[in-house]
């Protein structure tokens, strides 16, 4: 992670390219680090228990949130764990996010990613994690069935019941 | 506790509430002029059309990173360079466009389009799509256009004179050699 070099170090290490380059992706770098530590801020205050997140160790660049499944859907009561990694781009390209908890929905495939416009083609510089994590928990309960990546659970979507119980069965294997 | 005390300590209450209260809204005071992008306080600021504050820096990026799809990021109407309107505070000096200085452009952050994703507009001009068709000879027509000064062009002939007549069966050679030159370019 070559952004997250510490320009101290970097001088240390000697070489001015490599001191000029690292000085460079720092001051990109900084811009993402103060709009993360916004979004942190913004974050811890906010009075919405079903939803949270913060960063996964010293790394600001990566994070981990957690949703509680919709009420009224066959995901309540359920707390699902994503991962985010934020590139050097960000906010001008989307976080990459993540299951970490296996999830049986139409819209997430086995290794956990996430078919969802906004995090693709419909990205906004304005989503911040926030707007993200309220975003999937959305889609829990409403999902795409017309362009899945599970076939499975979008051909199971129709009987709830049955559905329910692969939500719980994929849900214990975490 | 006796009741002086009690009423001083609910007024220091009172007016810490007032005092929270305010601070409120100093601070939804301030998030109104932060930047949608950023989200601190907005600098070289500029408005879209739509009505909504950027710092020129990050919309200037916005707008580099997704060159073929330029929408705002609040409401995603259409915006554009153009149609963004530099704001100038009481405070700032000096009263330049922000949209003339461009900040920096890193190195390789422009990404190509795609091709077939998607394509708005139809423009042929997009896609660098060029096409000119042209029978020409520099110096002859340089010399007919330039060079015949003076003299200008003779009046037709009356009707009925040997000269019409001879007039109209050269226009006519030269129409069909005209056909026939065309004729043969197409075939060729």
């Amino acid at each position: 992670m070559a952004q997250n070099v510490n320009p101290f170090y970097a001088e240390q290490a000697g070489s001015t390219k490599q001191n000029d380059e690292s000085r460079k992706s720092s001051n990109d770098s900084h811009a993402v680090t103060k709009r993360l530590h916004k979004e942190l801020m913004t974050l811890m205050m906010t009075q919405d228990k079903s939803i949270s997140a913060f960063p996964d160790g010293e790394n600001l660049f990566r994070w981990i949130g957690t949703i509680m499944g919709p009420k009224d859907t066959v995901y309540e009561t359920l707390k699902f764990k994503l991962s985010f990694q934020f590139p050097n781009s960000y906010p001008y390209t989307a976080p990459v996010v993540k299951f970490v908890t296996p999830c049986f929905h139409p819209n997430v495939d086995t290794s956990g990613n996430i078919c969802l416009d906004i995090l693709k083609d419909k990205w906004s510089a304005l989503y911040d994690v926030r707007t993200i994590l309220l975003s999937i928990q959305a889609l829990l309960g409403e999902p795409n069935v017309d362009s899945p990546l599970n076939a499975l659970a979008a051909e199971k979507w129709q009987k709830q019941e049955e559905y329910r119980k692969h939500v719980l069965d994929t849900y214990r294997e975490a | 506790m006796d009741s002086t005390t009690e009423s001083v300590k609910k007024e220091a209450a009172g007016s810490g509430n007032n005092n929270s209260e305010s601070k409120d809204e100093n601070k939804k005071d301030d998030q109104m002029f932060e930047c949608n992008i950023c989200l601190d306080t907005a600098r070289d600021a500029v408005v879209s059309m739509c009505g909504h504050l950027f710092c020129w820096p990050c919309l200037h990026q916005w707008l580099e990173t997704r060159p073929n799809r330029q929408v705002c990021p609040v409401c995603k109407a259409a915006i554009s360079k153009d149609k963004v309107v530099p704001l100038y505070g009481r405070g700032s000096t000096k009263q330049e466009d922000p949209r003339e200085k461009v900040p920096p452009r890193p190195a390789g952050q422009r990404t190509e389009p795609e091709p077939g994703t998607s394509f708005p507009g139809f423009g042929f001009g997009d896609n660098g799509f060029h096409m000119s068709f042209g029978i020409g000879a520099f110096p002859l027509g340089f010399f007919t256009s330039t060079l015949n000064f003076g003299d200008s062009r003779p009046s037709a002939a009356p009707r009925g004179t040997q000269q019409h007549m001879e007039e109209q069966f050269l226009s006519k050679i030269f129409l069909w050699l005209a056909i026939i030159f065309i004729a043969w370019l197409m075939m060729a």
